[in-house]
Parts: C-alpha cells; structure tokens; sequence
C-alpha cells in the first residue's frame, strides 16, 4: 500500500514536472530589446524633439515652395520639385511623420496624464504641442483626420476628415484647455527636471509660464489667419505673447546634430550634408540690393557673402554650382561664423521666433483685431526686424554678436523704401505688405513653411511672374498654368491615405483647391 | 538434362558492373541469362563472371534500386556495364517525413527523388542550384549571381502573403534552417527527397506548410571501401549586359543643341564623330586625357572579369556489417567576375553509424562548413557607375586608382561620380560564417515490431561581419576647380557578430504489423525546438588615422545595436499507415503544436491529415495481363498544417529611442508605429491534392500528374493603416490565398540498345495559379516593402500573389497616351496600375541524358512564363543616357506613338496626334520623370524566358584500362557548363529576369536594381578518381 502511494506521486509528480517544464520551455515571449511601456517624462521630451524635427521637414517643404531654395549646378533629376507636377508620392513625410511620430506619442502622454494633478503640466504641455503639430497639417493639408485620429489602438482604422476651420477652432479650444489646465493645477510637478532642465522641457527648460505665452501666441496666430481675425478679441492680452524666441534644444551636439543643420550643414564627420541647392535669386534680393540691402543680415545668413551662387528655381542653363566644400547657408565672413540659420549642430531648433510673435501682434494691431492701434503696430514691427537680427547674430552657444545700431543701419540704408519704413506705407495694402515681406525675410530658412503659408494669404511678398529671377517667386518650369504666380496652392494628400483611408480620400487640385484661410 | 548443359556452359563471360551515377563498383548485382535460371552475383569489386552458351543469348542486369538491364551477348566475351539508379520505382523505398522509411507506393502525396548524380551533373557549388528544372512543382530562382549567389525555394507557390514560403529543409531526418543548404558540399548529398505539399510534411509540425526538401547525406556500404579524389575547375564569364547606347558621348541638359561636356556623366552629348576629344579636367600639372570620340573597347563592357572556381573534394567511405563510416571534406574557391571579390568554403563532413548487438544502432552526424566572403560593400554604386560611363570612356583603364594619376580620383574624368574601381577596392565587406551541424540518433529495436528512436540536431551558425571604407582626402587643386560633389571620404568602419542556435530534439515509437491482408504501421511523437539568436552591431562614421579598419580609431561616437531572440516549440503527434493487399494504404498523422511566440491562451493548436494510395494494377488482375502496363498508382490527400509567422516578441507595440535620442540631457521614448491585434493565431493551409503515376513497361516510361490545392486562411499580417491612426500598421490575422496547380512528368529511356547506348528524357510541366481571395477591411491592397518609386509589389484581392503595379502614362479611356498640345510630352498619372504576377504561372522543364558506353552527355533545360517584372535599373539608364531606349528615335523630336491630344474646341474630346513632336528627343525628355524615367510602365516586360541551365559530358575510363593500375577503381573526366544560354522576349534589354532585388528571403519578387552582379555562365572540368 505503501509503496503504491509513493508510485501514485512520483507518477503525478513527474507529470506536474514535465507540464510545468513545457509552460517554463515556452514562456520566454518577454521582450529583451526593447521596453513595452514608458513613462511620461521620457515620452513628452521625445514628442517636442520629434515636433522639432518635423518642423525641418516643413522648412524644407517651405523652402521649395515658398521661394528660398533653388537648385543647384552640377546636379539633374530635379523632376517635379522644379515643374511642381505634383503627384500622390511627393511631401508624405510631412504627413506621415507629423501623425506617426509626435502626434501619437502626445496622444499617449494626454491619455496617461488626463486628470492626473501632478502631471497637469505634462498634459498641458503636450496638448500645446499638439495644437503646433496640427495647425502645420492643416495649413499644408486644408481638411484632415482629427477627430478620429490617433484612435487607431481603439480600432478606428479609417479616419473620417475634419474641415480644416473646424479643426481651427478645435485647436483654439485645446490651447485654452491647456492654459486652463496649468492654472488649475494644485501640485503639479515641475516639468523641470532636477538632473537637466532640458530632459523633461527640451523647449522652455520647464518655464510654464513660457508655455502659456506660447499657446496664446498660436491663438494669435490661428485667429490672424482666420478671415477678419474673428475671435482674436477674446485674446488674454495680459498673458501676452512669446517674449523669447521657442526653440527646441535637448542638447544637440555634432554627434546628434540640430536636425536643420543635419539636412543643410555637415554630418558629425564634417562631410558636407547637401550640395544640390543654393538661394534663390529672389529671396537673394531681399539683401543683395536688388530688393533691398540687408548686409547685416545677409553676412550671417549666406556662404561667401554678396557673392553667394543664387539661382531660380527651374533653371538648369549654366546654374552655378554651390561654393566647394562650403554650407550655403552658413556665413564663412570673419567673425560671423556659426550665427544665422545654419550656426552648427549644436544650435536650437526654431519652432517659432518672438519676431514672427511680434509681426503677428503688428498685423493684429493694423487690423485692428486686438488694441494698440498704428503706433502699436509700428513698434511691434520694428521689434519685428529688431528680433530677427537678434536670433540671427546669435551664434551656436546662444551668445549675442554685436548688433549694436545695425538695425539702424538698415534701416537708413533702405530709406525710404516703404518695406523698411513702415512710417513711408500709407495704405492697409502697404503696411501689410511691409509687416509680411519682413516676417518673410525673418523667416528664412528658418520656419520657411510659415513664410509660404503667410504668402499664400497675403499675396506677400510680391512676384512679378516671368519678369526675372529677382521678382519671380516660382520655378521657370512651372507647370501650374492657372495661376498668375504659377505656383501650386496646396499639397496632395499622401498615397498611404489613398491606398488605406480609401473611404476618406479625396483627390485633390493642387493648381486651384485652396486651403481654407487662403483668398487668393 | 546433361545434354542441354553441356551445350550451354560453353564459354566464359566476364565484366564488371558500376553505377552511372558515380561510376562506382556495384556488389552484389544479380546477373542472369534471360529465360533461364543460370545466373550468377557481383563479387565486392562489381566484377562477375557467368558460364554462357556459345550461341549468345541476353543478359539480363538487376539490383534492387536500380533499373533492370537487357544485354545482347553476342560474340562478346567481356560485358561491362552500367547500370541507371531507379529513384521513380514504386517498389522503391524512401525516407519520409520524420525519417520513416515507406514505400513509394504507399505514398498518397506528391514527392520526387532527385539522385545525387543529377544534382552535381553540373558541377554546381550550391545543391539548390543543381535542383533547376528537375522537379516539378519546384520553383528555384537565382535571385543573385557574384560569389556564393543567394536561391529562393518555393513549392506550390507563393501562399503567405508576408511569412515565409521557403520550403522546409530537412538535413538527414533533422529540421535545419534554410539557409544550410546552400552552404552544402553536393558532393556529400545522396539523395534529396522533395515534398511538394503540406499534407507530405504535415508531420514536420508548422514549418511544414511550404513543403519540405528533405535531404540525405552519403554514408559508408556495408563490404565496400572506397576513396574519391576529384578536381573541378571552372570559369566564369558576365553572360550579358543591359543594351546600351554605342552613338553618344558625354553631355547633358540642356539639349539644344547637344554640346559635349568632357566630365559630364551624362551621355546626352553629341553623335559620336571619330574626333580626339579631351576627357575630364586638366590634373594640377597641366596634363589631361585625349580620346578618340567613339565606343571604346576598353570601356565598361569589359569592367566585368573573367572569374574561376576550383573545387577540390577527398571523400572516404567504408563499412561492415558492424558499421560504416563516409567523410568527405571540400574546399571551393571563387575569384568572381567582380574585381577584387573572392568567397571559400571548407567544409568537413563525418557520418558514421555503428550496430550494438542486434537491436541497438546509432548514428552520428557532423558537419563543418566555413566560408570567407569578400565583396565589395559599394558593389552597387560601383555598378551604376560603370553602366553609366559613357561610351567613350576607356574606363577598364583606370583599375590602379592609387598610381594612375587619371584613375585617382582627384584625377578621375567625371566630375559627379567615382572611379568604380576606386569604389569596389575601398568599400569591402568581409563575412566570415560558420555552420556547425550536428546529429544523433538512437534506434532501438527490442521486439521486432517496435522501434523507439531517439534524435537530437544541433545547428548552429557564426557570422562576423566587417565593412570598412578608406579614408580619401581630396587635393585643394581638386577641390578648387570642382564645384559640391568632390567631398571628402572620411572612412568607416563596421562590425556585426551574430551567433545563432537550433536545438531540435525527436523521440518516437514506431510499430510495424501485419494482420493477415492488412499492414500496420503506427508512431507517436515527440518533438520540440528551441531557437536563439543574439546580434550584436558596432560601427563609426569618420576614421582618424588611414587603413586603420577598427572602431576605436574614430572622431565621432560609436554607433551600435543589439537584438537577442528566443523561441521555442514543441510537438506531439501521431502516424497511422494502414495498407491492404499490398494495394491500398491510408495514411493519417494529427499534430498538436505549442508555439512560445504566441500569447498563452492561443499557443496551442492541432491539424489533421490524411492520404491514401491504390495500386490499381495490383488491384485488379486482369490488367496485370496487359503487358505494356506496368503499375498504376492513384492516390490523393486532406492536410491541415498551421503556420506561425511571426517573430518572438512581436505582440506588444514597443518603445525605442528616436530622433537622437539618448542626449546628454537624458533619454526619450517614442511609442512605435505597429499596433497589434489581441488573440493572434497560426495561418492555417487547408490543402487537398489528387493524382496518379503511371508505370509502362514500353521505354521504361513513367508518367504522372498531381493537381492541388490549398486555401491559406488567418493571414499573420502587419496590415497598413493611414497613418493618421497614429500607426503605420496593424498586425492581425486576416486575408485568404487560394493556391492551385498541376504538377505533371514524363520521362522515358527511347533508345536502350545492347551495344550500350541509352537515352533518358525527363519533361516537367507546372501550372501553379494563386489568387488573393480577401485582405483586411480597410483595403484590399497590401503593399509589400520593397518598392521602388513608379513600381510597387503588391497582393491585391482578386489578382494573383505577388503582383506588380507600376505607374503608366496618362492614357484616354481607350489607352492612347494623352500628350500636351504643345510640347508634344506625354505624362504620368501618377497612381499605380495593375500588371500582373510575378510568379511564373507556367514552367517547363526539360532534362536529358544519352549514355554510350563510358560516355553521358546529360542537360537541363527550363522554361518559364506568364509572369512580369520590373526594372529599378533603367531609370538610372535614361537619366544617364547610357540605356539603349533613349537612342531609339536618334535622340531627334518625335511623335509619341499612339498619342492624342486635347481638342481646343471640344471640351473633353481628343485629336490623334500625328504631328506634334516632343519640343526636344534629348536631354530634357529623356532624363525627365513626369515624361519618361517616372513613369514605371517604360521599365516593365515580360519575365518569361528559356534557359540552357547546365550541360555536362563525362566520360568514365573503362575498368579494362584501369585494371593495369593496381588500384584504381574508377576514373572519369567532365566537361560541363551552367546558365549557358539564355533568350528573352526582346522587351527585355536589361537582365537576368529570375534576379530579385529584394533578396531571396523577400516575397516581394519582380524588381531587378543595378546593384546586382551581371548573371554569369559557368565552364568548367572535372577529374575524379576513385581508389
């Protein structure tokens, strides 16, 4: 009997042994690579970064389209960059990368952070990132997937469109949630990290009320671009707007480059990065003297200053080619290396400059949206140009080269010219003209995407199509015909939405359909 | 009685008999005088001697495995002899699935043996290779060519849309993985057994969905002692090249008129004229090249070198009824077509088995194969660079880049581009991979009825991986006369280790019994698998001091990676083959598998099969009677086999960094693109397959056919999302792929005659039809990765897997080319269009051997079509005018054939356009994308062709000669070729249509690129001796 037993439970344990040593021989499923969850503040400085490295893309995008960069001698291939014969295929990244990358990692930090208290400035933070992403589609894309985007873990998998002024006010409506949210919160934590002040807040090192300045600027912003600046009225005008310039900045370096100058400079083993693309002649002339003289500027901006190679877009007889070995937009002028657009790998990345925060408030002003009138706007326009200079004579470290009177400079140099002296624009029409042409000249290179939405707008600045290099704001190889300014209006919506949002797609006329803000 | 012997035992005859596959000695045939009983057996040397009548008679030659031979005597008193190995003979036995041993007749699914001697007939260092247009049903693509060039392995088609659909290895009864076999010595194979469908391999457990190669390695003979030495030698030569232009040099836009440009890379300069040109630019010490302006013979199309391989093989066998023992070892060699590039291969092989007592037997199996490669890891840059070369480049001059001033490249003529030579030597890759397999069985036989077997195989595999690219400084001379494209080369080095290990272990019982008029044969098993992977990756951008190849030696940080894997499997199942009479078999096996890469609640899953076999010959007497009838076989099969194609870890969305991340500031976490759906479950292949072989006893013919087919349900697919879900894609079972086909053979000997010539013919014919029968919801089109800009490889609901897409001109309703009014140039729309597969649906493959006396001239020849494909290289070709397209209307404006044009008056109607020319037939149109390069329908044709794949010739010395040396057992001498010719529809200028460029793993066939090595024909010879 005894032994019996003993036979019974060696037996079951032997079974007991093999079940358990088949469930030990087949859970090994737990990922050794890579982690499956993460926590909020190692999300949120990846989301701003991403945004940051988007908005490269999106000044690229600008860049061609809105007239600053032509190509270059010595290279063919151009295709339909130079005849904009746009096709499903062209710019998806914009799209692609915007929805992919920041979008849904600000999606997950909402969702982890929603009602959570100490966590309101994270939520708050990634809601105003949120709305910075979104406006760039909408100003590039007119109607796009918001409601229903980013739900793709919910099971919506063909998102429906929204109208793009819907979107708008939707977008208004979360800055305001956000601002909200950080005023209401009651112990919240910092976003300001002890170790860094860059690792949680790469965009204002964990400064709040930076970031409540910079929502109400992208209000501002949104109402100016919106017919007659309706709702700008509602504009907490004592909050104020960006009183620095919002640059991203985790802490590049040569090895992890500012991804602008990973694009246009050099790689981290001093190759040059690109050679194909030099200035236009037309943006040119906004400092060679063509247009207007700007050395000040120009001397930061550009390789080999006057003399920089310039060209118009579209053409290829006898081109010149860039200056061997050199960046193009990097000033090579004694004393003025590594200021302007391109300063190094280590620089921040622009998301907005306080001088288009300025131009925005001068434009509301000369609408008369918000309060302050001519003389508001004067000011804000000199402050304008005068913050443009600033960002442009920093150098890579963040150190000021001396801009001592050259905004002055400039501004005798270019007198009377009504672009310049705001005082010499008599009309709307003109002052406009001179508050858009010169957030243009500030925007170069820099948020380029900006200057190609702000023309779309205005008209500004002016191009007199066919009448030379100078004037001429489009490829001499357009093919949009319908248009005097022979440029496209718009983008196409990428091929992925084609072939898997088939239920939502709609093809689009790149010659003619506009985005909603754009009269012209 | 005494009368009638006395008359016959006259006189003597003797001879000996061999195997012509190997020309081996062959013990213990059965030599008979026809229609008598006098007869006599080969001695251990395969010699005989038999008393005969002095009037002749007919010898007649037999022995189990081989066919039977009719001699006439005649006068003759020495009959040597040869006799064919019969690998189709029902009555044959074969290793099947799980290493059981059956009867050909009791097979109710479609297999074919392939011999050894078929196989290496050629000579091939790769044993897939050597597989072309022997099987039916088989599709073996070189998707490659250069040093040790990658083949892809599909049977029945294409089914899973995304996973794998290589055929399973199976390496002596051992799952082994794919990528051994080629690394093989075919000298050591002795057989491979193909299993064309799941319901063959379902014992295999999931990895049996794609059929099975099951191969089986030489092991010693019992009584025989042998020893073979052999030399194989064998050259290599590019086969063709794209067509390209011979009329214009160096130019580029714009075009009107040409005007040269002596460093442009582009050739839409002038006519060619004869005239002394200048090419490139002036060195620093003044001195620039003159050529004359036409085709040079000096140029690229003789960039490609003469190659060679030597094979070198030693084998050893012997045995006794104790045991046996086979080692071989090999070293290849190949110095490819490709300057500078090299690949060797050592493999030893040690098989050995040994009886204890009388029911106990072991065998063991080892194997060591290790290889060096070294290529060039810019092969495809250089490539482009030298097809894009103009013509009146001299440019195989420019091979000493480091002392030919005009080679180096501050000297090299072009202005945009690099010396390819200077590319190829200064950008290498080394890999070095080592393959350990080894085995070990135990059988136990306590009663007779009973086995027990136990096995364990080990695979594993080492690969070092090391790129490196040379540092290059220009001169400030250089730099200050050339505009961007002179940059630096500021060196490279990488490193990758990667050490991968498949444990599989066996255990099953077999019972074997007859019950009067049944047959019984049952087994139940055990398997598992356990599968580890570890990477590791380490590489710098920026090299410090010159030709130091290692990452320390580095001005920026190091770049690197890490990726572990570990999975595992087990299986039980069961085998029951019941046979009546002989007659009639029915064969089922269930599996229950248990997958750790699936989540716990859907990791376990069972499939059935089931087969049965009729020897309808044997069945029914009175057609035994019919006496050109030799046996009839009808037999059909039901499987079920379930597929798990995804990776370990993959059912959870992962975080990584991004964008840069770590900076010193900290980390950051980005939430990746894939979601995955709850619950994911195998692919499950539900296949049903009917046929018949057919035995004649006229020519001894033999003919078969099999027709299949399978649905493939529960698709494990990453489906694409917009990306406005947040996501790129959703990793879910869906989709449907119905996969039909026919499988057929003939083969038969015409001609046997008794003076020794003997002719064997073999066709095969497959049709294999697929089709995607559903997709996801959200659409239903999965696009494959892998496409190329004006041509994407898809499955599309509807149409067969894979299929093609490429962009087309804008085109009328009625599919006229709309051109602008104008210009005369037409457009692309933009957006895909169907083509069709990339599959071939129709392959015929034709084999031949006519033997006379020691002599066998065997080929092999293939043709497919029905199937399309798409060139990435010519886009490259028109941009760089070097393609031949761009000359075709003399680089003059022409009428766009068969084109309209808007009518001005009629809104929405068109003209036939008769008379608007492009505005220019050079530069501006050709190299465009919206009128030429971007439109992918320019650079789609037919991927049909016929193939001469290999012919041999070899000749066995006569065993009369080598009876004077004392010990010499067989001597033979070969000649053969591989890929010898190839024709292609004319729409086809450019290359190998069986290349892919998405490498042989890819489903995604159909693209060629320019980074492939121009396909090569192989001549060679071989000296074998056997001792």
């Amino acid at each position: 009997m005894k032994k019996m037993n003993f036979k019974i439970s060696t037996g079951i344990l032997m079974v007991l042994l093999i079940a358990s040593s088949c469930n030990d021989f087949l859970d090994i499923n737990e990922n050794p690579n890579s982690p499956i969850t993460a926590d909020v503040q190692l999300v949120l400085p990846q989301a701003i970064v991403a945004s940051a490295n988007v908005a490269n893309q999106f000044n690229t995008y600008g860049a061609h389209f809105g007239g600053f960069m032509a190509n270059a001698g010595g290279f063919s291939g151009f295709g339909n960059l130079l005849s904009y014969n746009l096709t499903p295929g062209d710019w998806n990244g914009l799209w692609v990368s915007t929805y992919q990358d920041p979008l849904e990692d600000l999606k997950y930090v909402i969702d982890k952070t929603e009602g959570v208290d100490a966590l309101s400035y994270f939520n708050a933070a990634a809601k105003i990132m949120t709305v910075v992403n979104y406006q760039r589609l909408v100003d590039a894309f007119g109607d796009i997937p918001y409601t229903d985007a980013l739900r793709g873990a919910e099971g919506i998998t063909a998102p429906t469109y929204d109208d793009g002024a819907a979107v708008y006010q939707a977008l208004i409506a979360k800055l305001d949630e956000a601002i909200n949210v950080i005023n209401s919160a009651q112990f919240p934590l910092s976003l300001k990290s002890p170790t860094d002040a860059r690792a949680y807040d790469p965009l204002f090192q964990g400064d709040i009320d930076n970031w409540k300045r910079y929502a109400n600027t992208l209000k501002l912003r949104m109402y100016v671009r919106t017919a007659n600046g309706a709702g700008a009225s509602s504009l907490d005008l004592t909050l104020g707007f960006l009183i620095d310039d919002a640059i991203v900045n985790p802490g590049y370096e040569k090895n992890r480059p500012n991804p602008t100058w990973n694009s246009w400079g050099r790689s981290a083993a001093d190759a040059l990065s690109n050679s194909s693309r030099i200035p236009t002649t037309f943006s040119f002339a906004f400092y060679s003297g063509s247009k207007l003289t700007d050395g000040g500027r120009g001397e930061t901006i550009y390789v080999n200053y006057p003399s920089t190679p310039t060209n118009q877009l579209g053409n290829e007889v006898n081109n010149p080619t860039i200056v061997s070995g050199q960046v193009t937009w990097a000033s090579n002028q004694a004393g003025f290396e590594g200021t302007g657009v391109l300063k190094g790998p280590s620089m921040g990345s622009p998301l907005m400059l306080k001088a288009e925060s300025e131009f925005l408030v001068a434009e509301a002003m000369l609408m008369g949206y918000i309060p302050g009138g001519l003389v508001g706007m004067r000011d804000n326009f000199y402050n304008g140009i005068k913050s443009s200079y600033a960002y442009l004579f920093e150098d890579e470290t963040g150190a000021m080269k001396d801009t001592t009177g050259r905004v002055e400079t400039y501004k005798t140099t270019n007198s009377p010219n009504k672009l310049v002296i705001i005082e010499n624009a008599t009309t709307t029409a003109e002052r406009l003209e001179a508050i858009i042409t010169q957030k243009y000249i500030a925007m170069n290179m820099i948020t380029s995407d900006e200057a190609y939405n702000e023309y779309r707008r205005t008209g500004y600045p002016i191009s007199k199509p066919g009448q030379g290099p100078s004037v001429d704001i489009a490829s001499n190889k357009s093919t949009v015909t319908s248009r005097i300014d022979r440029l496209p209006t718009r983008i196409l919506y990428p091929s992925s939405e084609q072939s898997f949002n088939s239920a939502n797609f709609r093809a689009v006329d790149y010659a003619s359909e506009r985005i909603f803000w754009d009269p012209n | 009685m005494f009368v009638l012997s006395a008359w016959a035992q006259d006189r003597v005859i003797n001879g000996k008999v061999t195997s012509s596959e190997d020309g081996s000695t062959l013990p213990g045939v059965n030599v008979v005088m026809k229609g008598t009983t006098n007869g006599s057996v080969t001695d251990g040397n395969g010699n005989y001697k038999l008393s005969v009548p002095n009037s002749g008679g007919v010898l007649s030659f037999s022995f189990i495995g081989f066919l039977t031979r009719e001699v006439e005597i005649g006068s003759k008193s020495t009959i040597d002899i040869q006799l064919e190995s019969d690998v189709q003979q029902l009555s044959e036995v074969v290793v099947s699935a799980g290493g059981l041993i059956v009867q050909k007749k009791e097979l109710g699914n479609f297999t074919t043996t392939v011999k050894a001697s078929d196989i290496t007939a050629g000579k091939t260092s790769n044993a897939v290779a050597g597989l072309q247009g022997k099987v039916p049903g088989l599709l073996i693509s070189a998707v490659s060519s250069g040093v040790n060039p990658n083949y892809r392995v599909v049977l029945r088609g294409q089914r899973s849309l995304l996973g794998n659909n290589q055929a399973l290895l199976v390496l002596d009864n051992v799952i082994t993985p794919s990528n051994v076999l080629g690394n093989l010595n075919p000298e050591d194979i002795e057989d491979i057994q193909v299993l064309n469908g799941a319901g063959a391999a379902a014992l295999y457990g999931s990895d049996a969905s794609n059929g099975a190669l099951i191969v089986t390695t030489k092991r010693g003979k019992s009584g025989k002692t042998e020893i073979k030495v052999a030399q194989t030698t064998t050259f290599e030569t590019v086969s063709y090249l794209p067509q390209l232009q011979t009329k214009f040099g160096s130019g580029t836009t714009p075009d009107t008129p040409p005007s040269y440009t002596p460093y442009e890379n582009q050739q839409y300069g002038p006519r060619f004229d004869g005239t002394m040109r200048i090419i490139g630019k002036p060195l620093a010490d003044g001195s620039i090249q003159t050529v004359p302006y036409s085709y040079s013979k000096e140029g690229k199309n003789e960039f490609w070198e003469t190659g060679n391989q030597n094979q070198t093989d030693l084998s050893f066998s012997s045995g006794d009824e104790k045991g046996n023992i086979y080692a071989a070892a090999q070293y290849f060699k190949q110095n490819s077509t490709v300057p500078w590039d090299t690949y060797n291969r050592y493999s030893f092989r040690v098989n050995t088995d040994r009886n204890i007592g009388n029911s106990v037997k072991v065998a063991v199996s080892v194997n060591y194969i290790a290889s060096n490669t070294d290529v060039s890891s810019q092969a495809g840059n250089a490539f482009t660079n030298v097809l894009m070369s103009p013509s009146q480049v001299p440019l195989t001059r420019y091979k000493n880049w480091r002392t030919n001033p005009f080679a180096n490249p501050n000297g090299y003529y072009n202005e945009y581009f690099d010396n390819p030579y200077y590319t190829l030597e200064n950008n290498r890759s080394l890999t070095k991979n080592n393959y350990l397999q080894a085995s070990m069985e135990l059988k136990w036989n306590p009663i007779k009825p009973l086995t027990f077997t136990s096995r364990l195989g080990l695979s594993g595999r080492d690969v070092f991986n090391k790129v490196t690219s040379g540092k290059f400084e220009y001169s400030d001379y250089t730099r200050s006369i050339s505009g961007g494209s002179k940059t630096n080369d500021i060196g490279a080095v990488s490193d990758f280790g990667q050490k991968t290990n498949q444990l599989v272990v066996d255990l099953l019982a077999e019972y074997k019994a007859n019950f009067s008029d049944f047959s019984l044969k049952a087994v139940g098993g055990f398997q598992s698998r356990d599968n580890t992977s570890n990477q590791i990756f380490v590489g710098v951008n920026g090299l410090v001091v010159s030709g130091v190849y290692n990452v320390s030696n580095t001005l920026t940080n190091l770049g690197g990676g890490q990726f572990g894997s570990h999975y595992s499997q087990f299986g039980v199942y069961g085998d029951v083959r019941l046979g009546y009479k002989d007659f009639a078999f029915i064969h089922t096996t269930m599996r229950n598998d248990w997958r750790s890469v699936l989540a716990k609640e859907n990791r376990s899953f069972f499939y059935p099969a089931v087969d049965a076999s009729l020897i309808v010959t044997e069945m029914i007497p009175a057609l035994k009677s019919v006496d050109w009838l030799g046996q009839l076989k009808v037999r059909g099969g039901y499987s079920q086999v379930g597929q798990v194609n995804i990776d370990p870890y993959s059912l959870n969305t992962t975080f990584f960094q991004n964008y840069g991340y770590p900076y010193a500031s900290g980390g950051g976490f980005s939430l990746g693109n894939n979601l995955v759906a709850a619950g994911l479950k195998p692919e499950i292949t539900t296949s049903v397959e009917a046929g018949f072989d057919l035995d004649l006893n006229k020519y001894l013919a033999s003919i078969g056919m099999t027709y299949y087919k399978s649905n493939t349900v529960d698709q494990t697919i990453p489906v694409q999302v917009p990306s406005s879900t947040g996501f790129s894609t959703l990793l879910t079972n869906v989709g449907e792929v119905e996969n039909r086909g026919i499988e057929t053979y003939i083969r038969a000997t015409p001609i046997e005659t008794s003076y020794g010539l003997s002719v064997f013919m073999q066709a095969t014919y497959t049709l294999a039809r697929n089709k995607v029968i559903s997709l996801s919801d959200q659409s239903d089109l999965l696009i494959l990765p892998g496409g190329v800009g004006n041509a994407r490889i898809v499955a599309k609901v509807g149409q067969p897997f894979p299929f093609l897409q490429v962009t087309e001109y804008k085109r009328t309703s009625e599919g006229q080319i709309i051109v602008d009014a104008n210009t005369g140039y037409p457009s692309t729309d933009g957006s895909y269009h169907d083509v069709g597969t990339t599959a071939p649906p129709h392959i015929v493959g034709l084999t031949s051997t006519i033997s006379y006396k020691g002599f066998k001239l065997s080929g092999t020849a293939e043709f497919r079509t029905g199937h399309y494909l798409y060139n990435s290289i010519t886009t490259a070709f028109d941009f760089s005018g070097a393609g031949i397209r761009n000359t075709w209307y003399n680089r003059e404006r022409f009428v766009v054939p068969n084109s309209v044009y808007a009518d001005p008056e009629n809104d929405g109607a068109y003209i036939q356009n008769t008379n608007v020319t492009t505005s220019t037939g050079g530069a501006d149109f050709w190299t465009d994308g919206s009128r030429n390069t971007g439109i992918g329908e320019n650079f789609t044709h037919s991927a049909g062709f016929w193939k001469i794949r290999e012919i041999s010739l070899r000749y066995d010395f006569p065993a009369a000669w080598l009876g004077a040396t004392k010990y010499i057992k067989g001597a033979s001498l070969s000649i053969q070729g591989r890929n010898l010719f190839i024709w292609v529809p004319k729409t086809n200028l450019y290359t190998d249509p069986e290349y892919s460029a998405n490498g042989a793993d890819s489903n995604a066939v159909g693209f060629t690129n320019i980074n492939l090595t121009p396909p090569a024909r192989y001549v060679g010879g071989t000296i074998s001796l056997t001792f």
